[in-house]
């Protein structure tokens, strides 16, 4: 262990802390909160200190190494973005937690939540302060999971599914990443983001194809996080699930973890290399217009947040692929990424938490339920309206200056290849989707803004009940909500003077440089952009949201409607089934199919027996049985022959010459010693047992016996005759024997 | 003759517990001490006795019966040394209520002095001898139940091993015929075989593999081991998670590394016929096992995968290779044992066998389920649990392979690893988060089990996070062994 421990405390303490308060929760709930508070409070408190340091001293990056942690080491480093990054990170967590204490009064398990909360904290900064991609892999992982707590913390059916998708999505994306990280360790020797860079130069030539499949494969796991088309699918269902304060996490924080990953794969691996570029831009520009169309149709509040999350993020990845594109000129591409990812965080806290506030309150986020909820509620205004200006890109608010970079950078590059001859058509495209989804932007916040806001309810006494509600939230969420309502004109009013700052700082990660002259974020070429997003915002609003997706219902009053398409989902179209069907009953199938016809007791018991006892009854029946009862017939009637030759003999000289004589049966026994023995024996018993009991006679026993003996007695008498007839023929047999021997 | 005692301490203990009988009260105290006892003696042999050989009796000829304690024997007898007096502690809580308890323990014991029997023997036939004797003393604890299931089983186990260890037998033959020596060697003994001879050698180390790999629960000839768990659970968990089955495993890496040798075996058809087949088994492992919804099977049919990534590592016949088998010999071992207390705590305290009857348990057992979980994630190969290092190497060691089967070993892993997900978290999902209209008052009167079972799984679980994040001396160990410089 070597280097500054206070990177290895930003990490670890929030983790550590998350133990303390799960117990200190166990015993006091009031405690426990308070205790929360302060651990958010530290880590923020530490990481603006070390923010100061980093951005008025202009020292080497802290660095931090354990080698011996989990096998390779882990590698710590707090560069400008880094600490930056991490700034954001902890002023986020600092604003929910406090946000927290009022939205989980009412819910059960918030020990559960406080702790995976803190967890995910010192996971998340792990992320954000790694300097080594085994090391952002780990605290990766760690995140994914203590997150999927937040999104199943309601343990509604809808949250447990969204649950199951983030799972799987975020198990399949880090098994994925991981294969990539196998890959380029491979190929280049080391996982660390500062030795990569030459590393990959060295081998690029021989081994690019296989730096692409694991740039490839790590994007697929950051991007499945950062909410990047096709990955998409978990982001508009887990967001909205849970509860808000998460959400904002979620939202803000964790899919930056994803971006950051890519940022780190593009800028070190794929530096300045224009085939990685478009295809990043590609998958940026189709996650940005389908989000916005996602937030367009959506009709929930929070649903809509979270596709327009999804939506920023591909203006984020636009950025990224532009920062290929260009080259060495990518100043505005890598300072527009950078600023978007910050405001994005920043401003997305806002809107869920004031979603949150709304749903804290009415226990409902469906558009026509929630209407005219914000009536006469200016402060809540206030704050939902500066996160809605911030977001769409009006300018004097923070979203404004980030987009007007990213836009520039796609004009730039058009410019450059127009001036190299090269077709601008594509990019003249990219450009137009890109004002068209920031358009939509403008216009699905001004739905929510003047749903929220404007309308009254079709409910009139729902209304009422509504515009009576002054006591809607506690002095701190309101503090909470208003502060960070508040950082986003601040910053939008003075970029020069905070966001030229910010984006120094950070740009040395992504190996940017300064711009080559000051970027004018108020002159009229880049107003221009913004002002037609704003246009083609209020057109959409007016011709599209107005009239296709709202409509009348029975009492002839407007409502908004859900027009997009049930079936047309991703996830439950293609992804479920293969994950669900496809792959368990294909391969189960076979494994079945083996399991239950060849090596399972039915296969010994019956179907070896079945073949094999055919062929054996086959064998048995027509060709051995035959012959051998044949012989077995032939045998068992010649030794019958044989043994009863004697026995013919005797019966026929019985009937011939020993015939016998026909007298009368003689009366075998006059029974008379009998009779007198057994009187003699009961009355000698009825002497000595003296007990007057009838006892059997033993008459009858007696004649039995003798008449038994008698008839023995006759047989032996007739036998002796055949004895010595045998005998007389024997002899007769030898005599005749020694004469013709003689 | 420290070997020779530490073996024959448990014999004695077993033998002497035959003769005390089943209607005495059972003598936990001298069960345990002798355990222990026996646990001491063995890591006294591994710090003492390390190289030196001790013949124990000639057979015939020049072949004997010996004991040598090497870096293998070592790795695998101080596992088995560690697990063994944890095991019974949790077993004295677990068989409070059985009727045939002596007898129980009595083969339990028995057990543990022939798996030290097998870490220890210097040659093919003393292993073999011990293997066999293996087979014999644990088909009574199979059968401990009585019941027509656990006869199936037990009949079961008893066919499979016999049949398994026939081939094993025609392998030692022919080692004896055609081997320079039948010690155990690292590099192998048939250094000056004619080439002639060496196809009928592959053919038999074919037989051999498979013999031996019956007990290492190999498909095709995996069946007894889902079966087998209707046996008591400190059996399924120590027997058929570790002893038997890691004994089936490190029978196989003495055979491949120690007798035939690797170079002898590698690019040969019977080294690529083997490794599909590992790699059959562990898609058929966790495919089976997301299938199954009774707990204990399914957790057998894990086991049955992750037999084969030891596996996995061995047939790779590289020195990566050995160690990240060896390595994940060790950690499976502490997993799985994990995970099986867990599954048997539920079993014992809450009465529920199957997978669906698992609702909302974890509120009412939060240790028992806390730490399966843990041990659910280091068997997905979570970082910062034990079983990220033994995939990390056996992957690195595939991706250092290079061949054909070593991609098809990663992607293979990885499907394994999406299945072990899906298997090991979807129990530990629904323990802790039930259907939010669950029912609570069904939970009423069950709770965690007491001291006895609970230490094992704890100091288990604790003994997971704590290789996850710091597995350098352990891997430095393997790698060592690995080297052969043990």
């Amino acid at each position: 262990m070597s280097g500054n421990y206070s990177l290895l405390f930003l990490c670890f303490f929030p983790m550590v802390g998350s133990i303390i308060s799960y117990l200190l929760g166990r015993w006091n709930k009031k405690v426990r909160d308070f205790f929360a508070d302060g651990v958010v409070l530290v880590e923020f408190l530490t990481i603006v200190v070390l923010f100061f340091k980093a951005s008025t001293l202009n020292e080497e990056p802290l660095q931090f190494t354990w080698n011996l942690f989990c096998m390779r080491g882990l590698q710590l480093e707090l560069d400008g973005f880094r600490v930056l990054y991490g700034s954001v990170a902890a002023f986020m967590w600092l604003l929910t937690t406090i946000f927290s204490r009022e939205y989980f009064a009412h819910y059960r398990n918030r020990n559960r939540y406080y702790l995976f909360m803190l967890m995910t904290l010192g996971a998340t900064m792990g992320v954000f302060l790694s300097r080594d991609l085994y090391t952002t892999f780990i605290f990766f992982e760690v995140m994914s999971f203590t997150s999927y707590v937040w999104v199943i913390h309601e343990e509604t059916p809808e949250a447990m599914r969204a649950g199951q998708t983030y799972l799987a999505v975020a198990v399949i994306g880090g098994m994925v990443m991981l294969m990539g990280l196998f890959l380029l360790y491979t190929a280049t020797g080391t996982l660390d983001l500062e030795k990569l860079l030459p590393a990959v130069h060295a081998v690029w030539e021989e081994k690019n194809a296989m730096l692409f499949l694991s740039g490839a494969l790590m994007v697929f796991g950051f991007g499945a996080k950062a909410g990047m088309f096709p990955l998409h699918i978990w982001l508009p269902k887990a967001h909205p699930v849970a509860p808000a304060p998460a959400s904002a996490l979620l939202s803000g924080m964790l899919t930056k973890c994803g971006v950051f990953g890519i940022l780190a794969v593009t800028s070190n691996i794929f530096l300045h290399n224009p085939t990685w570029g478009f295809w990043i831009e590609m998958i940026g520009v189709v996650t940005m217009f389908l989000g916005a169309l996602l937030a367009v149709f959506s009709i929930n509040l929070k649903r809509t947040l979270a596709c327009s999350s999804m939506s920023q993020i591909g203006f984020i990845l636009v950025g990224v692929g532009m920062q290929c594109l260009l080259g060495e000129e990518n100043a505005l591409a890598v300072r527009g990424t950078l600023l978007h990812m910050v405001n994005h965080s920043l401003i997305k806290l806002d809107l869920f938490m004031v979603a949150g506030a709304v749903y804290m309150n009415l226990h409902k986020l469906d558009l026509n339920a929630i209407r005219g909820f914000g009536r006469k509620k200016p402060l809540l205004m206030f704050s939902f309206l500066m996160g809605a200006l911030g977001i769409g890109g009006i300018p004097l608010w923070n979203g404004y200056v980030s987009k007007t970079l990213l836009h520039e950078a796609i004009v730039e590059y058009t410019e450059l290849l127009h001036h190299h001859g090269g077709n601008v058509a594509l990019f003249k495209t990219i450009e137009w989707i890109f004002l068209i989804s920031g358009g939509m932007t403008v216009a699905y916040m001004t739905k929510l803004f003047v749903c929220l806001f404007v309308e009254e309810n079709n409910d009139k006494k729902k209304q009422k009940t509504y515009d009576e509600k002054k006591n809607y939230w506690s002095k701190e969420s309101m503090v909470a909500i208003v502060l960070s309502a508040c950082v986003l004109p601040i910053l939008g009013f003075t970029p020069y003077l905070t966001m030229d700052r910010l984006a120094d700082l950070g740009q040395e990660f992504m190996h940017g440089e300064a711009p080559l002259h000051k970027v004018h974020y108020f002159a009229w070429g880049n107003l221009k952009g913004g002002l037609i997003s704003i246009a083609i915002g209020a057109f959409l609003y007016l011709c599209v949201i107005r009239t296709l997706l709202m409509k009348k219902n029975e009492e002839g009053k407007k409502e908004y409607i859900n027009a997009w398409p049930e079936k047309l989902d991703l996830e439950n179209l293609v992804y479920r089934p293969l994950v669900e069907k496809l792959f368990p009953t294909v391969f189960g199938a076979i494994f079945s199919f083996l399991d239950r016809y060849f090596i399972s007791v039915p296969f010994v018991q019956k179907v070896l027996p079945t073949v094999f006892g055919t062929i054996f009854s086959i064998l048995d029946k027509y060709i051995i049985q035959i012959p051998v009862s044949v012989f077995v017939t032939a045998g068992t009637f010649l030794t019958r022959v044989e043994s009863s030759l004697g026995d013919w003999v005797i019966a026929f000289l019985r009937k011939t010459t020993h015939k016998q004589l026909g007298y009368e049966r003689s009366v075998i026994a006059e029974d008379k010693l009998a009779y007198t023995l057994g009187v003699a024996w009961d009355d000698l018993d009825e002497k000595l047992h003296h007990d007057g009991q009838e006892h059997p006679s033993h008459v009858a026993q007696l004649m039995e016996s003798e008449e038994k003996i008698v008839r023995t007695f006759g047989i032996i008498k007739g036998s002796f005759a055949f004895g010595l007839l045998l005998a007389a023929i024997g002899l007769m047999a030898v005599l005749i024997y020694v004469l013709m021997a003689s | 003759m420290l070997l020779v005692v530490t073996v024959m301490v448990p014999l004695l203990t077993g033998v002497a517990l035959i003769l005390w009988g089943n209607a005495r009260k059972t003598p936990f105290l001298f069960i345990e001490g002798s355990t222990l006892l026996t646990s001491v003696l063995t890591y006294a042999s591994i710090f003492t006795m390390r190289g030196q050989e001790v013949r124990l009796f000639p057979l015939f000829a020049d072949l004997e019966i010996s004991f040598h304690l090497d870096g293998m024997g070592l790795v695998f007898s101080g596992l088995v040394a560690f697990l063994w007096p944890l095991a019974v502690l949790y077993a004295i809580e677990y068989m409070e209520d059985d009727r045939r308890q002596n007898g129980f323990f009595a083969f339990y014991t028995l057990t543990y002095g022939i798996t030290l029997g097998i870490a220890f023997s210097a040659n093919l036939q003393t292993m073999y001898f011990f293997y066999e004797m293996l087979t014999i003393v644990t088909f009574p604890l199979v059968l401990h139940y009585r019941d027509q299931k656990s006869r199936s089983a037990a009949r079961k186990y008893l066919y499979y091993s016999m049949g398994g260890a026939a081939f094993g037998f025609i392998g030692l033959v022919f080692v004896i015929h055609y081997g320079t020596t039948t010690d155990f060697l690292l590099g192998g003994v048939f250094s000056a075989v004619p080439e002639e001879t060496k196809s009928i050698l592959l053919m038999v180390f074919m037989l051999a593999f498979f013999g031996f790999g019956i007990k290492a629960a190999i498909f095709p000839f995996h069946r007894w081991l889902p079966v087998a768990s209707v046996a008591p659970t400190p059996v399924t968990a120590l027997l058929h998670a570790v002893a038997v089955v890691k004994a089936g495993a490190f029978a196989l890496i003495r055979l491949i590394y120690f007798v035939y040798g690797a170079e002898f075996l590698k690019g040969t058809w019977v080294h690529y016929l083997l490794y599909s087949f590992v790699l059959i088994t562990i898609a058929y492992g966790s495919t089976m096992a997301v299938k199954e919804i009774h707990f204990k099977r399914r957790l057998a049919y894990s086991t049955v995968a992750n037999l084969s990534y030891v596996l996995l590592g061995t047939i790779m016949l590289s020195e990566a290779g050995l160690k990240a088998a060896l390595l994940h010999l060790v950690i499976h071992a502490l997993m799985k044992i994990t995970a099986f207390f867990c599954a048997g705590a539920v079993m014992h305290k809450a009465e529920k066998n199957y997978i669906f009857e698992l609702d909302g348990l974890a509120k009412v057992m939060p240790v028992t389920f806390t730490c399966f979980t843990i041990a659910g994630l280091s068997l997905m190969g979570m970082p910062l649990f034990g079983g990220f290092i033994s995939k990390w190497y056996l992957a690195e060691a595939a991706v250092a392979d290079g061949s054909v089967m070593g991609i098809m070993a990663i992607l293979v892993l990885l499907y394994s690893a999406a299945m072990t997900a899906i298997y090991m978290l979807s129990i530990s999902v629904r323990a802790f988060f039930p259907k939010k209209d669950f029912d609570t008052t069904t939970l009423e009167g069950i709770h965690d089990p007491s001291w006895k079972m609970k230490t094992p799984i704890l100091l288990f679980a604790v003994l997971i996070l704590v290789i996850g994040v710091s597995p350098t001396p352990l891997v430095k160990l393997m790698s060592l062994v690995a080297g052969g410089a043990l």
